[in-house]
């Protein structure tokens, strides 16, 4: 289990690495940050020339990588292209906000698509599993921007009972993580019926029925276990698209997470933000993988000596 | 767990969690696509800047909404030496928000520090660039030495980098304090600035002209124009300054919203590769802008939101012609003109657009139609923004079209035209005309304003003579309002004035 630990650590680092190198490279491919910050207004190319040198762009590719590898490691991010602002502190303004926004969001799916998948696998081919099948595919077939802008003409605008846009209080939270999470419920209550379908037939549960336990003990106790390394697989594949919805929804509800602010970041070519951004969200993303490596042990005892 | 539980309670979310109350009475609630970022005056040279900072900041000079210049720091002034020396009578008894004194020290250090090596790293300084230096007379009036006459400069120090900062706190904070937490002498003061958030300014009580009467300003940085029009109609905004054109119908039949469009100082122009393809023949150039039903584009797609114009340049502008009359639509003609050049039927050309243009795509495709009626197969080429300004233009990589929005918050003519046009420039990569060269180089030693505002439509003509460009138009400025707000008077140059403002 240590030596496993071990790899599956190193090999993160290094994927994390990787995705820093190729995005600082990417980025560099097109524009130029001085004229953005000008607002592409009434520059001269000496002007720009001033900027650049200003900024640390004049120097080669490899130098402005290592300072920024460099901060990183010692907690420094470094200062906003635009304004000077410290980045540390955007980023520290705006990862809680994208945490939440993604966690409740993910607590949402799972509460909904958990008893609803069940449901559907139980009453498999009658009228409850055909309406749920309905609606997830519904579900799957809206665009998140779409739903997004109904939600908000619907509960913002024509009844007015939930801010249309921004994070100002727990009211701000409902309409964005709606819109995620029944995208994320749509999918997530299918895997849930098929594999639940799968682990219902098997004998054991039988067994389970058989020794007089109450349906919802053998449901939730006995299969629902059975059916939670599959479902937390997916979850954790889900995870880096969650994190790119997450963006689209941020922008349309104006909420200040790391989405926008690397959103905005690339449009305006803010290298030291975009960097920190993306290194952020891939420590995140190899995070949460690796915990669910490290949690299949916990749900499930027969992985636990592999 | 413990980690991530501190990570909810960090500072943001406890502010989040507390929730904010409804409007405030007195409270006036702006929303504006972009956060400047920076709000050092030498630093920036944006819009969203000027809408937000000619609150906090102010000039020896001011420009009122109908951009004519008012004593502002400076009570009066004195053109000497024909023109090679500005004699500024400063005013007394103004403070800057953090109580420090304005005087004769505030204006040198404020010009010293544009022209120095601070200022070097910004946009600004280039502007400024005819100044030689500032010379204290006494407390109370300094002149600014000219290298040569500035005809602009009277307007230049009226805006942007020019806007006076306090000596003392920038000393002491510095640069990169100051772009975070600016003071100036203006009528308000910034409280409170969350990065990519919003920005709040109350009024300033030491104050010395007229006092504001709202208890608070907030400005919200909302990118997406819909979800401005949401805020806006859910009563949470009282102000949306980045409305689409398709948004104008919903505010306008709205009881409790109104419409407020105002010339704005962007004008669009179609620009035509005078270097390379078919376009480098005068004739086709010509064909091209007769080609295109320009009133009917502004009418169909611009819900009328904008002006069409014969130069680049709008009406308010300094060195637009009222004589100048519009290549007038005649596609017969432009069919004619094509066949003259030898230009076959269903010849390939391209016009190339920022994709994130939302309102110009459309009118892309519909001079893609135009074009396609007299015989020119236009091929729509949406790029990048930054990729479009950074390379494909400055570069010359575009096709026989490319898009360009242009406007100097000065509203003079020659910002545009120098840059546009003149040989080498960075935004010029196709035009090289010494004749034009030399009208763009002499206009600029000329003093006297009517003989250089003749120089500048001499200009304008030489460019439409020559076609260089399809005059488009000049988008309106549009603004939704709540009905609650009263005595916002839209400004022209996107410089949010909110002295005589109220909010019910």
């Amino acid at each position: 289990m240590t030596g496993f630990l071990v790899r599956r650590f190193a090999i993160s680092i290094f994927v994390v690495l990787v995705v820093t190198l190729l995005v600082a490279w990417a980025v560099r491919l097109s524009g130029d940050p001085a004229v953005m910050l000008t607002g592409a207004g009434n520059v001269t190319a000496q002007d720009l020339a001033n900027i650049r040198q200003g900024l640390g762009l004049d120097r080669p590719f490899y130098v402005q990588y290592l300072s920024f590898v460099g901060g990183m490691l010692t907690g420094d991010m470094g200062r906003s292209f635009m304004g000077g602002s410290s980045v540390a502190r955007l980023v520290g303004h705006a990862l809680p906000l994208t945490v939440l926004l993604t966690f409740v969001s993910l607590g949402l799916a799972l509460l909904a698509s958990i008893p609803l998948g069940v449901h559907a696998a139980v009453n498999r081919g009658r009228l409850a599993d055909q309406a749920i099948r309905i609606l997830s595919l519904v579900g799957l077939s809206f665009p998140n921007f779409w739903l997004a802008l109904m939600l908000v003409l619907v509960f913002g605008v024509a009844l007015g009972w939930l801010p249309p846009s921004g994070a100002e209080g727990p009211s701000s939270l409902v309409m964005p993580a709606v819109t995620i999470a029944v995208i994320l419920t749509a999918s997530t209550v299918r895997l849930v019926r098929t594999t639940m379908l799968e682990t219902l037939s098997a004998q054991y549960i039988m067994v389970a029925r058989a020794k007089g336990l109450r349906e919802w003990v053998v449901l939730y106790r006995h299969a629902l276990r059975n059916c939670a390394v599959p479902l937390i697989t997916y979850i954790g594949l889900q995870f880096g698209g969650l994190i790119g919805g997450v963006v689209v929804v941020e922008r349309v509800f104006n909420w200040p997470g790391m989405g926008s602010l690397a959103f905005d970041a690339v449009a305006s070519r803010d290298y030291p933000v975009l960097q920190a951004c993306v290194t952020v969200l891939a420590v995140m993303i190899v995070g949460i993988n690796l915990a669910i490596d490290i949690g299949y042990g916990v749900i499930d005892p027969r992985m636990r000596n592999r | 767990m413990r980690l991530s539980r501190n990570w909810l309670l960090a500072l943001p979310l406890a502010a989040l969690l507390a929730g904010s109350p409804a409007q405030a009475a007195g409270t006036l609630t702006i929303a504006q696509a972009q956060d400047p970022n920076n709000w050092d005056p030498i630093a920036t040279f944006l819009i969203s800047w000027g809408s937000v900072a000619g609150n906090f900041f102010e000039g020896l000079v001011i420009r009122d909404e109908s951009l004519k210049l008012q004593p502002g720091l400076a009570t009066s002034w004195e053109v000497l030496e024909g023109g090679k020396r500005l004699r500024f009578h400063l005013r007394q008894g103004v403070t800057f928000h953090d109580g420090e004194p304005f005087n004769a020290e505030a204006v040198k250090f404020t010009i010293d520090r544009l022209l120095g090596p601070e200022g070097k790293k910004g946009p600004q300084q280039s502007n400024y660039t005819t100044i030689g230096s500032v010379e204290i007379v006494d407390a109370a009036t300094v002149d600014i030495v000219m290298k040569q006459p500035d005809p602009v400069m009277l307007t230049k120090l009226a805006g942007y980098g020019a806007m006076m900062v306090p000596p003392k706190y920038v000393t002491e904070k510095g640069s990169a304090a100051f772009a975070l937490a600016p003071v100036g002498t203006g009528p308000f003061k910034v409280v409170d600035y969350q990065p990519k958030v919003s920005v709040t300014l109350e009024p300033y009580a030491g104050y010395w002209g007229v006092k504001p009467k709202l208890d608070k300003v907030v400005y919200r940085f909302i990118v997406e124009p819909d979800t401005q029009l949401a805020e806006l109609q859910a009563g949470r905004i009282d102000i949306a300054s980045n409305l689409s054109v398709a948004a104008t119908g919903i505010v306008s039949k709205s009881a409790d919203l109104k419409l407020e469009s105002i010339t704005g100082p962007t004008v669009v122009v179609v620009r035509l590769n005078t270097a390379h393809g078919v376009t480098t023949d005068v004739r086709v150039r010509k064909a091209m802008i007769m080609a295109v039903d320009r009133d009917a584009i502004v009418k169909q797609i611009l819900m009328g939101q904008a002006e069409t114009v014969t130069s680049f340049q709008s009406s308010l502008s300094f060195g637009f012609d009222p004589k100048q009359a519009a290549v007038p639509f005649d596609p017969a003609g432009a069919k004619k003109l094509l066949a003259e050049a030898k230009v076959p039927a269903g010849t390939a050309v391209a016009l190339d657009f920022p994709s994130n243009n939302t309102t110009f795509r459309e009118v892309a495709q519909a001079m893609a139609g135009y074009m396609s009626a007299v015989g020119l197969k236009v091929a729509v080429r949406p790029s990048e923004q930054n990729v479009y300004t950074n390379d494909i233009v400055p570069n010359g990589k575009t096709g026989e079209m490319f898009q360009f929005g242009w406007g100097g918050w000065t509203f003079d003519y020659d910002n545009t035209a120098y840059l546009m046009y003149h040989t080498g420039e960075h935004w010029n990569p196709y035009d090289k005309d010494a004749t034009l060269d030399g009208m763009l180089d002499a206009q600029r030693l000329i003093a006297d304003p009517k003989q250089r505002e003749a120089k500048l439509q001499d200009i304008a003509h030489y460019v439409a003579d020559h076609a260089l460009e399809i005059p488009m138009y000049n988008l309106n400025t549009i603004y939704g309002l709540n009905k609650r707000v009263k005595g916002f008077v839209p400004p022209p140059d996107n410089r949010i004035r909110l002295q005589t403002t109220t909010v019910e």
